[in-house]
């Protein structure tokens, strides 16, 4: 029944009228204004598109239309009446759903046990369950097998079964909070086709991205927010393009990406013959300094691994000679305290294992650069405050001082400090991983250049799964996929590095032909 | 002779298995819903204080029963309001309630020990009882064993056939996918800890009203800790813990005949068999795998509006 008024909502009038009315939203958290004055709508049968960088409120908003924090002023309208939201459960009876970019799912139940959390009531009926799921997923082209546990699933199936859960309730908003960051290009093909799919039935799909390219492909109309306000809005058809929205989104004349340009190349710092830990199997192959090296691949596909075996988290299992660091067994390199010092680990999780987040910037920056403040023993506190304000300083890391806690600096500023911090030793093996994850463009940049310049001493190990990032930083390509490297091949050989997209998704070069064109029409 | 010996071995294995059985199901319970629930010894000889003072004053043992559940019930809201609402650590909680039960009854119940009460009495149900084995080992015992033999079952069916059950297990795996569906997984803890320690309660009730009939010194003699390292044997799984509760009760049965048979082993080592079987327990069961994991939010407090 839902259904057939959304269709008539649609039929009647030429622009359908707003499923949603956003009226001048505010939300401050302390004092920083997350939103100003937003005014939105959202229509049926549209997919709009929230572009903005990081921190410019997309999320914010999305939670406060969600249900899930409440606005300082403002008024949410759905189907023109006022509707003030107390819960995510007012806002799903009101046809509003989230997807969030961290899965909300029950990991240890099935698929369908997780589709009749909170929806059904009284005495299950799961094999009733289970037939709707398989015929909704198969009305949407989705492949699902419903009684899979969750925790088996990969991530594009996960966030499949997150939108079976709204498509199920038979929500008339999906939410999607940055929905394309844990997928491979197939699968970001096969949701843009069920979310169009959505939008022909009359659903109306908001979708919160910071990737323009995406942006473009499938939005029908395109809001900008920068600074919590909406800059700018188009329909589809008058958007200027990519790069003019790229300004106005980061609101300056963009420098034009950090661009590499070779360096002269060293001695070999690491070399991988073979090496094998837990999901990482048999890989091989060589880092040399002045050399980027970027493994990509979607997250979960061995890298995490792969990075514990190189910085001796874990012990190789092919044997010591599988992994050589500075021309040293690993076993040897990992004994010997100079040689691991001149290896440094920026780790992806930059709260918990690079920094303490209730210590202050000093003794972070103290964790890893004890050498040289030390005298018999104790810290020598005076010297290295002035080694760290220093690094504060080149790194411009906007911070209250020394002592304000690594937990209190936004992500941006955190992974500057670590960067200088780690740099600070002058190493000569860098292994970063996903270093500019969630970081906004400004940020971005500088971290990229940082890496850049590092190369005049130093081979770089870039483990992403940001395809752009290892497009800007690498001179070598290694993609990773079920454990494995598909192909290893250097920036110059573009047929590879152009079909990246499909490696990542376990397709060799050269047996994609078929699927090749496919993939492009789509 | 030896034949009729067995039989009787494991009728007492069923008898002494059974408070176990309530026990570990109310952990179960609780620990599914995502609470740590170390209070259980504590609650489980209130459980007991609570069966024996309202059968000693009323002479009805299921309203004995009831009181039993709802004092243990009472506790386990107070667990409840330590960590549900000011998020208080659950473990020191815990250990606080076990301390607190067990001075409290034995402070209440000094001027009742030796006292005899009637509680239960075994009665044979019809048919059942006359077949042979089966008969003496399973149906020929009082009705809080019966009861306890659709226990695991009954916990079973309402965790995976009814979206109360289901609710209350997500709690435990992944409150934010709870709230997010518009469900208040701290509900659910509530719910997951009282019914929890009501449980608790009747397996204490099933140690005064059945098991001795009568009010004595420290009563439930550790049967709590064994339930809580029980659950994690049974690796959170109603049907394993109906396994695991008759195998110690079969333990502490055989013990206690062994001693009464009189062989040389000193009795306090033989006392001990109990408690090692649930380190060697516990050591087994470490042994994680697929489907073998405590619920992932165990012990994690829920924090207010996240």
């Amino acid at each position: 029944m839902e259904q057939k008024r959304l269709f008539q909502a649609q039929e009647n009038g030429k622009a359908a009228p707003a499923l949603i009315r956003l009226d001048r939203i505010c939300k401050s958290y302390g004092s920083v204004r997350a939103n100003r004055d937003i005014s939105l709508e959202i229509r049926a049968g549209e997919i709009l598109a929230l572009l903005g960088e990081n921190g410019a409120g997309k999320s914010t908003l999305m939670s406060i239309l969600s249900g899930k924090s409440r606005q300082d002023s403002g008024t949410v309208f759905v189907d023109g009446l006022p509707a003030p939201f107390r819960s995510p459960r007012d806002a799903l009876a009101a046809g509003i759903g989230m997807v969030y970019q961290h899965f909300m799912l029950v990991e240890a139940m099935t698929v369908t046990q997780n589709l009749m959390l909170g929806q059904a009531h009284g005495i299950l009926n799961p094999s009733a369950m289970r037939a709707r799921v398989l015929e909704l997923a198969e009305r949407y082209g989705f492949e699902i097998n419903p009684d899979a546990m969750i925790a088996d699933l990969s991530m594009g199936e996960r966030q499949r079964v997150e939108i079976l859960k709204l498509l199920y309730r038979d929500c008339r908003v999906l939410i999607l909070d940055e929905p394309t960051a844990v997928l491979t290009p197939p699968e970001i093909d096969q949701l843009f086709a069920a979310l169009r799919r959505m939008a022909a039935d009359g659903r109306a799909i908001v979708f919160i991205s910071h990737k323009m390219k995406e942006v473009l492909d499938l939005a029908t109309e395109i809001s900008i927010l920068r600074r919590g306000e909406i800059v700018d809005h188009f329909l589809r058809a008058d958007v200027p393009g990519e790069r003019e929205l790229a300004e106005r989104m980061v609101g300056r004349q963009m420098d034009v990406a950090v661009a590499q340009s070779p360096v002269e190349k060293g001695e070999v710092l690491l070399e991988l013959s073979g090496a094998s830990f837990g999901m990482a199997r048999e890989l091989s192959c060589s880092l040399r300094r002045g050399e980027v090296l970027a493994v990509v691949g979607v997250a979960g596909n061995g890298q995490r691994e792969l990075v514990e075996m190189v910085t001796g988290e874990a012990k190789p299992e092919g044997g010591r000679d599988s992994v050589r660091i500075l021309g040293k067994n690993w076993h040897d390199f990992m004994r010997s305290r100079p040689d691991r010092k001149s290896m440094v680990y920026i780790p992806e999780d930059r709260k918990g294992l690079a920094t303490c987040p209730s210590l202050d910037l000093l003794d972070n920056f103290l964790l890893t650069n004890r050498n040289g403040f030390q005298n018999f023993g104790f810290l020598d506190r005076r010297h290295s405050a002035a080694a760290a304000e220093n690094v504060m300083e080149e790194y411009q890391v906007v911070a209250d001082g020394l002592h304000a806690t690594a937990g209190s600096l936004s992500g941006g500023n955190l992974q500057k400090m670590v960067l200088g911090r780690e740099f600070f030793r002058d190493p000569c093996l860098i292994v970063a991983e996903n270093p500019t994850q969630g970081l906004d463009i400004s940020a971005m940049e500088e971290v990229w250049r940082r890496i850049l310049d590092a190369r005049d001493h130093a081979g770089v190990l870039l483990v992403t799964s940001d395809l752009n990032e290892a497009m800007t930083l690498a001179d070598t390509f290694a993609v990773m996929y079920r454990g494995r490297f598909i192909d290893v091949f250097p920036r110059s050989d573009a047929a590879k590095v152009a079909s990246i997209g499909l490696m990542m998704a376990g397709i060799p070069f050269g047996e994609e032909d078929g699927r090749k064109e496919q993939h492009h029409e789509a | 002779m030896t034949w009729d010996i067995f039989v009787a071995l494991l009728a007492a294995t069923v008898l002494a298995g059974t408070p176990l059985l309530y026990a570990t199901m109310g952990e179960l319970v609780t620990e599914r819903s995502g609470v740590l629930n170390l209070g259980v010894e504590g609650m489980m000889i209130m459980g007991a204080f609570f069966a024996f003072i309202v059968q000693f004053k009323t002479g009805n043992p299921w309203l004995a029963v009831l009181a039993a559940g709802l004092g243990a019930g009472g506790m386990g809201l107070l667990h409840g309001v330590v960590c549900l609402i000011f998020q208080g650590n659950q473990t020191v909680s815990g250990l606080a309630l076990t301390i607190f039960g067990v001075g409290l009854s034995d402070y209440l119940g000094a001027p009742f020990i030796g006292e005899k009460t009637v509680g239960f009495q075994p009665f044979d149900i019809p048919l059942l009882s006359d077949v042979p084995f089966f008969g003496p080992v399973f149906f020929q015992h009082d009705p809080l064993v019966y009861l306890s033999y659709v226990l695991p079952w009954a916990v079973m069916w309402f965790f995976r056939r009814t979206s109360l059950g289901l609710a209350l297990c997500a709690s435990g795996e992944s409150p934010e996918a709870v709230r997010a569906v518009g469900l208040d997984p701290v509900r659910m803890r509530w719910l997951g800890i009282f019914a929890g320690a009501f449980l608790v309660g009747v397996g204490g009730a099933y140690l005064s009203l059945c098991a001795t009939h009568m009010w004595t010194h420290n009563l439930s003699a550790g049967k709590g800790w064994i339930a809580v390292a029980l659950v994690i044997f049974a690796f959170w799984r109603p049907h394993r813990a109906m396994l695991g509760a008759y195998l110690f009760g079969g333990i502490m049965a055989l013990q206690l005949r062994l001693q009464a048979l009189g062989t040389t082993i000193p009795s306090s080592l033989m006392m001990m068999l109990p408690y090692l079987l649930t380190i060697l327990a516990l050591l087994f069961s470490s042994a994680r795998g697929k489907g073998r994991s405590a619920p992932a939010a165990l012990g994690e407090n829920i924090s207010p509006g996240a």
